[in-house]
């Protein structure tokens, strides 16, 4: 039961890596971000590059892979979704979503379509409370929360934090005060995204890279984006480790299920919270 | 958009024309192509009536496709053989899960909405693909049973073509009857405002679930269709990845417009079978192609055609006036 929790929760904190670049243009943009899941898969898979052209350098190869992450994910906030923001939602998501199909076959053009294996970069396992636990799991969950600490600063104590979070309120409230909000925006973006990739590089030794590697857990962040409440720095760390434990658990009893668990669970915090009706 | 319907053709006229090109499609491409086509286009026109009149951008779709596929399979299979009985049942089927599925996400819209549907989709694939094994063979498919019955045989490809074209001339009536009926007004105004149709007493939520209903009846009745002319069905056929097909032809043809539909299903279909012949890998061009309509032709093939029209139609009138100025 502990190594299921334990494994839950390394999930979770994945999901969380992924979902924080997700909430943010969720909450400012209200726009499905699709893209967000090229850049995750396109990471991992420079990381993989890199990680054999530095010959096992784990460190300078996340560092690689985050700096040639960076230009990417900022043309596609500054090319494909400002443009289009405050036109039409709808052509938002399309094109995010035609960013993706491009980049998966990207992929498959460069790297092929067979699933690359990644080692674990520690393999060691701990003893923890009788169970044996491998250490990389551990720091995952503790790179994640971390995060969420670190993250939580930064919102309450530095300028850009403030207004990232006082535009996620209202965004032209803030605009008001002459403050130039897409810029913060497209920084904070294109950190989502490097998040992400960080995300996708831990992932990857627990799961293997391949092409639609991306589709799969943008499905489930998704999920996490909405329960946790869009925008929402800690509703998305509660909810992502909230979903990461149902998939554990629901995975023990019934693995096949583990996925669609997520959704029903989305869609019954949907029913009970009634938020994003417009209308009717 | 003007809200009230332009003056048209008559119906049947429409039909004639419909009829006519599809069946001028049939040497160039091969009967069984233009039948895969037509029940694409089937499809096509279901998501157009959500979309493109509605507003409601869905990545889901495929589930009350694939519903419609594998109830008619399941019940051709355990039930009866009979073409007409298995698609009844297997529209049934799809029609129930959408008026389920919308009690939950019609509530919804733009971002939410899209996501619940891709959600609801996942969940159906899963159901077919793992849960539900013994019964739909995995990812093995399924052969359906459907029997020929008195002279509905759809193993004789031009029987099935006009019952496919007939099913698709149906649809078309149905769309078009919907969208300029004092209904089709409603859910248009639903796209520009549906707060404000709110507020002048009308039951949004009812008008949005009962287009969403519509819809997945009409995709089930192209899913119905698949199996009785396919006969083979495989997890393909409910698979979320596959929602951007249906997208792309929308938008190509151009949304909220019946023949944009049309276009759109047939030209995406062309694409499809020219490029995987060629090309082993070809979505980076359906990718490029979505951007280069969502930047510049919003309004797809037919928007671009009507565009040409009119300002020819306005340097005509240009030059009268500039005639009558200095004769």
């Amino acid at each position: 039961m502990i190594q299921s929790l334990v494994y839950g929760l390394t999930i979770g904190a994945i999901l969380y890596f992924f979902s924080i670049g997700l909430s943010i243009t969720f909450g400012t943009m209200q726009i499905i971000n699709f893209a967000h899941a090229m850049i995750y898969a396109l990471g991992v898979y420079f990381f993989i590059s890199l990680l054999a052209l530095f010959k096992g350098m784990v460190p300078l190869a996340v560092c690689g892979a985050l700096v040639l992450g960076a230009p990417i994910a900022y043309a596609t906030e500054r090319f494909v979704i400002r443009r289009l923001y405050g036109e039409s939602l709808d052509y938002a998501m399309i094109a995010t979503y035609a960013l993706l199909l491009i980049g998966t076959d990207v992929i498959k053009f460069f790297w092929g379509t067979t699933p690359y294996p990644v080692t674990d970069p520690i393999g060691t396992s701990t003893n923890m409370f009788g169970f044996a636990l491998p250490v990389y799991r551990i720091l995952i969950i503790v790179l994640a929360v971390l995060l969420f600490l670190a993250l939580n600063q930064f919102t309450k104590r530095s300028v850009v934090g403030k207004i990232v979070v006082a535009a996620l309120e209202d965004k032209d409230g803030v605009r008001c005060l002459g403050i130039n909000v897409d810029k913060y925006f497209s920084w904070v973006f294109v950190l989502g995204s490097l998040l992400a990739v960080v995300g996708g590089v831990l992932y990857a030794p627990i799961s293997t890279a391949e092409p639609y590697m991306g589709y799969n857990i943008l499905l489930i962040a998704f999920a996490v984006v909405i329960t946790g409440g869009m925008g929402s720095f800690t509703g998305t760390f509660v909810a992502a480790f909230a979903m990461g434990l149902v998939i554990a658990i629901t995975g023990r009893f019934w693995s096949q299920a583990a996925d669609t668990m997520v959704f029903v669970v989305m869609a019954l915090v949907l029913i009970v919270r009634k938020d994003g009706q417009t209308d009717g | 958009m003007p809200l009230t319907a332009p003056k048209r053709f008559p119906v049947w006229a429409e039909l004639m024309l419909i009829a006519a090109a599809f069946i001028a499609l049939i040497p160039a491409l091969q009967v069984h192509r233009v039948n895969d086509y037509m029940i694409f286009c089937v499809f096509v026109l279901s998501f157009d009536l959500l979309y493109g009149y509605m507003g409601r951008l869905s990545f889901g779709q495929m589930l009350y496709l694939g519903t419609g596929a594998y109830v008619s399979t399941i019940f051709s299979i355990h039930v009866n053989g009979n073409p007409l009985l298995s698609m009844l049942a297997g529209i049934l089927g799809g029609t129930v899960i959408a008026a389920l599925a919308g009690l939950i996400v019609s509530r919804l819209s733009e971002a939410p909405f899209a996501l619940s549907n891709l959600a609801f989709n996942q969940v159906g694939f899963f159901l077919v693909g793992s849960t539900f094994q013994n019964w739909t063979n995995g990812e093995n498919g399924l052969s359906a049973a459907v029997m020929p019955w008195g002279y509905l045989d759809f193993s004789n490809e031009y029987t099935a073509c006009v019952f496919i074209l007939a099913c698709l001339l149906g649809v078309f009536a149905l769309m078009r009857y919907l969208t300029a009926s004092p209904f089709g007004i409603m859910i248009r105004s639903i796209k520009e405002n549906g707060t404000r149709v709110r507020f002048l007493g009308f039951n949004v939520f009812w008008y949005k679930w009962l287009t969403f209903v519509i819809c997945g009846f009409v995709a089930a009745l192209a899913g119905s269709l698949y199996t009785v002319y396919i006969g083979f069905i495989s997890p393909v056929f409910i698979h979320p990845l596959h929602n951007v097909e249906v997208i792309f032809a929308c938008l190509i043809g151009g949304a909220g417009n019946l023949y944009g539909a049309l276009i759109g299903g047939v030209l995406f279909m062309g694409m499809k079978d020219v490029l995987s012949a060629h090309l082993g890998q070809w979505e980076w061009l359906l990718g490029l192609i979505l951007l280069s309509i969502v930047f510049w032709f919003r309004r797809g093939v037919t928007g671009l055609v009507a565009s040409i029209a009119g300002s020819v139609a306005t340097g005509r009138r240009l030059r009268r006036v500039e005639e009558r100025a200095n004769p």
